[in-house]
């Protein structure tokens, strides 16, 4: 049995083709049942996301990987000729490392991603629902999870806000905690003070107040983020109560002198002010940042953020993918010492039918001895024959090549004439010598 | 065997400071593990020897210093599993390690002086222990505090930045470490009167020179009300980068009290 993974993504495919091959729109399960209806793949597995189109298939030899190949191309009507030359065919260890390097986000557009994962999660929740997992892809996605986990965990690859908007609420957020129960001034109604304030309000602040010099397109941002407008008079009294500004007025002489927030700090018995200044001029003097408790950050400041944190993405690279090896490397040994298993199993059997057959023609003989010393002889007889297959067996499970494993199988049927259908063997016995 | 919980936490100590830069989980969990051995084998240590002696070994600086000890790692402990943050761990187990060379050095139980031998001493002495251990606490709050603060400050986001939690998160352990440290150090100032009041007729030379005059209770008295303004200075408005540098002064006078004045120059607690 091998492991398949067929499919498209950003790497490969335009966005135009990516757009018709999407399996969640028709429902995956949809996609799940035709795959099954077909007769690919003993195990199948369909991850669909907005920039990738994959399926996961076990299944005996290349005629799955091509009929899941012509399966993407049929099942969205699109010409094969077309469809081909976008499609990458994976197969068992490359097909494993593929997998978790999508689930650590090392594959995504924009490297370390976070949602990545809960697809992967998703596609094999629904995959497993419809009965279209086994032994196999329940490793192989387990192992997969841990990978991205271990990824996240462990190295920085998916730290660090990559855009202004999320830098500055990440800053936020480690001034404040949560941003539940802050309230936000934001003056100015403009693109950009419309865009941060849908950001914060998406952390479900307390309150946000709009301040513009003019109070009707104050009122219609207002509206828009379920906020309050205040007149631009009262600009003072709002100072005092926020927690974070977000200045983005057009004014061209800055509107927060240090004068100004140095007044409105007094009365806040040292609550911190967060300050982010996204107007280009500046709305806020640079030096009101020397004071105690404002922290001042301009766009400058968050762009200098956000290149510092795709360099630092960059520089852990290295690192996830050495995870990713590590995790490839464990699950390839799992899959590598389970397909010696039909082997060893055979072996077994043989071994023990010899057994039995030889007490069977000393029957006669043994019939005379008392039921303890037949049970003695029984017990002798096994304890030679585990005995001879121990070194045997954990050699075989210690062969890591594939090639090996396929010549050393090869080498057994023949020498001991054991039966060559792998179907035969017992699925309990399989996972007691896998284990 | 009286090595062992010092061992333990230089290397907890070592691991949790790997597990910082690293970010390493199988080195967190590993840190964790050798600092829950270290405060085991130090809790077998003064099983053992409270056996030996008869009574708790509380009595000479070396002794309550491995207490205080003691009391730190476990409270730690109790804070890095409640709240799942082990970035403090660091800091804390290289203070651990670093007081537990004094009774590592001296690890001889006095006998308890028949002065001694009422509930009120082992009640005074654990209550202020546990005090010092919540200010050891806000201590290293404090400073993880002010090392966030002037990394945002200065916007050069490094280290402290994507390890530490949220100034608030920090603030507000803060403020709690003594709040509890506060409520225990006037607990075991007023036994500590009360005891001493109690024994005032004790031919002991300890216990005539008890008085404000002595350093040790001078100094003890100079943190209460360190510790007193610590708590007003919060709702006179004090903002919490200066409750952090207070948290992290007010715990050198501890300290200092606890060790040096301890051992060199009070005449009073010098048992």
């Amino acid at each position: 049995m091998r492991l398949y993974a067929i499919g498209l993504s950003h790497r490969t495919a335009p966005v135009e083709l990516r757009e018709s091959v999407d399996f969640a729109r028709g429902g995956v399960d949809r996609a799940l049942a035709s795959l099954a209806a077909r007769g690919i793949g003993r195990e199948i597995v369909v991850l669909s996301t907005c920039n990738r189109a994959e399926v996961y298939a076990v299944g005996d030899n290349e005629a799955t990987a091509e009929g899941v190949r012509r399966f993407f191309s049929e099942y969205h009507n699109i010409a094969h000729g077309q469809m081909a030359e976008h499609l990458y065919v994976r197969n068992g260890a490359d097909a494993a490392r593929h997998l978790f390097r999508v689930a650590a986000g090392l594959d995504s557009l924009v490297v370390g991603e976070p949602q990545i994962l809960g697809q992967v999660k998703a596609a094999y929740a629904a995959a497993h629902e419809a009965h279209c997992t086994a032994a196999l892809t329940n490793r192989l996605f387990h192992c997969a999870f841990a990978a991205g986990k271990r990824v996240r965990s462990e190295t920085g690859l998916a730290e660090g806000a990559v855009s202004i908007s999320y830098a500055a609420i990440a800053l936020a957020k480690k001034i404040f905690g949560d941003l539940k129960g802050r309230n936000v001034l934001i003056l100015g109604a403009g693109e950009m003070a419309k865009l941060t304030g849908v950001h914060l309000q998406a952390q479900h602040v307390k309150q946000i107040t709009i301040a513009s010099r003019t109070l009707s397109t104050a009122e219609r941002l207002a509206a828009h983020l379920g906020g309050t407008a205040v007149a631009w008079d009262s600009l003072d009294n709002a100072l005092h109560a926020a927690d974070i500004v977000v200045t983005a007025t057009g004014a061209s002489e800055p509107v927060l002198t240090r004068a100004r927030i140095e007044e409105a700090m007094r009365p806040r018995r040292g609550r911190a002010l967060f300050i982010i200044d996204i107007a280009l001029p500046r709305d806020v003097e640079s030096t009101a940042g020397d004071l105690e408790q404002v922290i001042l950050y301009n766009i400058d400041d968050l762009q200098a953020i956000v290149q510092e944190n795709l360099a630092r993405r960059a520089a852990e690279l290295a690192h996830a993918e050495a995870i990713v090896e590590e995790e490839v490397a464990k699950f390839v040994a799992w899959m590598q010492s389970r397909e010696i298993v039909p082997t060893v199993v055979a072996l077994r059997q043989r071994f023990e039918a010899i057994r039995q057959s030889e007490l069977a023609r000393l029957e006669s003989k043994l019939a005379g001895l008392p039921p303890e010393a037949r049970s003695r002889v029984d017990e002798v007889t096994r304890l030679i024959v585990e005995k001879l297959l121990l070194t045997p067996t954990e050699q075989l499970k210690s062969v890591s090549d594939e090639a090996m494993i396929v010549a050393y199988a090869d080498a057994l049927n023949r020498l001991f004439s054991l039966p060559s259908d792998k179907d035969t063997t017992e699925p309990d016995k399989e996972s007691e010598v896998a284990s | 065997m009286h090595l062992l919980p010092l061992i333990l936490y230089a290397i907890a100590a070592a691991a949790y400071i790997v597990h910082f830069a690293k970010r390493d989980e199988r080195i967190g969990r590993f840190a964790t593990a050798t600092l829950g051995a270290g405060v085991l084998a130090h809790t077998y240590l003064i099983g053992m020897q409270t056996v030996q002696a008869g009574h708790a070994p509380l009595v000479g600086t070396s002794a309550a210093i491995s207490a205080f000890v003691w009391l730190l790692g476990l409270s730690y402990l109790y804070v890095e599993l409640t709240a799942n943050e082990r970035s403090m761990g660091g800091f804390v187990a290289v203070l651990l390690a670093g007081l537990a060379i004094i009774p590592a050095l001296d690890n001889t139980v006095t006998p308890r002086p028949p002065v001694l031998q009422s509930p009120l001493f082992t009640v005074h002495v654990m209550s202020l222990l546990f005090a010092y251990a919540n200010f050891a606490l806000a201590c290293v709050l404090g400073v993880t505090y002010v090392l966030l603060f002037k990394e945002i400050k200065a916007k050069h986001l490094g280290l402290f930045y994507t390890r530490l939690p949220s100034l608030q998160t920090l603030d507000v352990m803060n403020s709690r470490a003594i709040t509890v440290g506060w409520i225990f150090l006037t607990i075991g100032c007023v036994i500590g009167g009360i005891w001493a009041v109690q024994v005032q007729n004790s031919p002991d030379p300890r216990v005539q020179a008890m008085s404000l005059g002595d350093p040790k209770i001078l100094v003890a008295v100079l943190s209460w009300v360190l510790y007193s303004f610590a708590l007003f200075a919060r709702r006179i408005g004090w903002s919490g980068r200066r409750a952090a540098y207070l948290s992290g002064v007010a715990f050198a006078v501890v300290l200092l009290n606890f060790v040096l004045v301890g051992y060199f120059l009070t005449k009073s607690h010098n048992f």
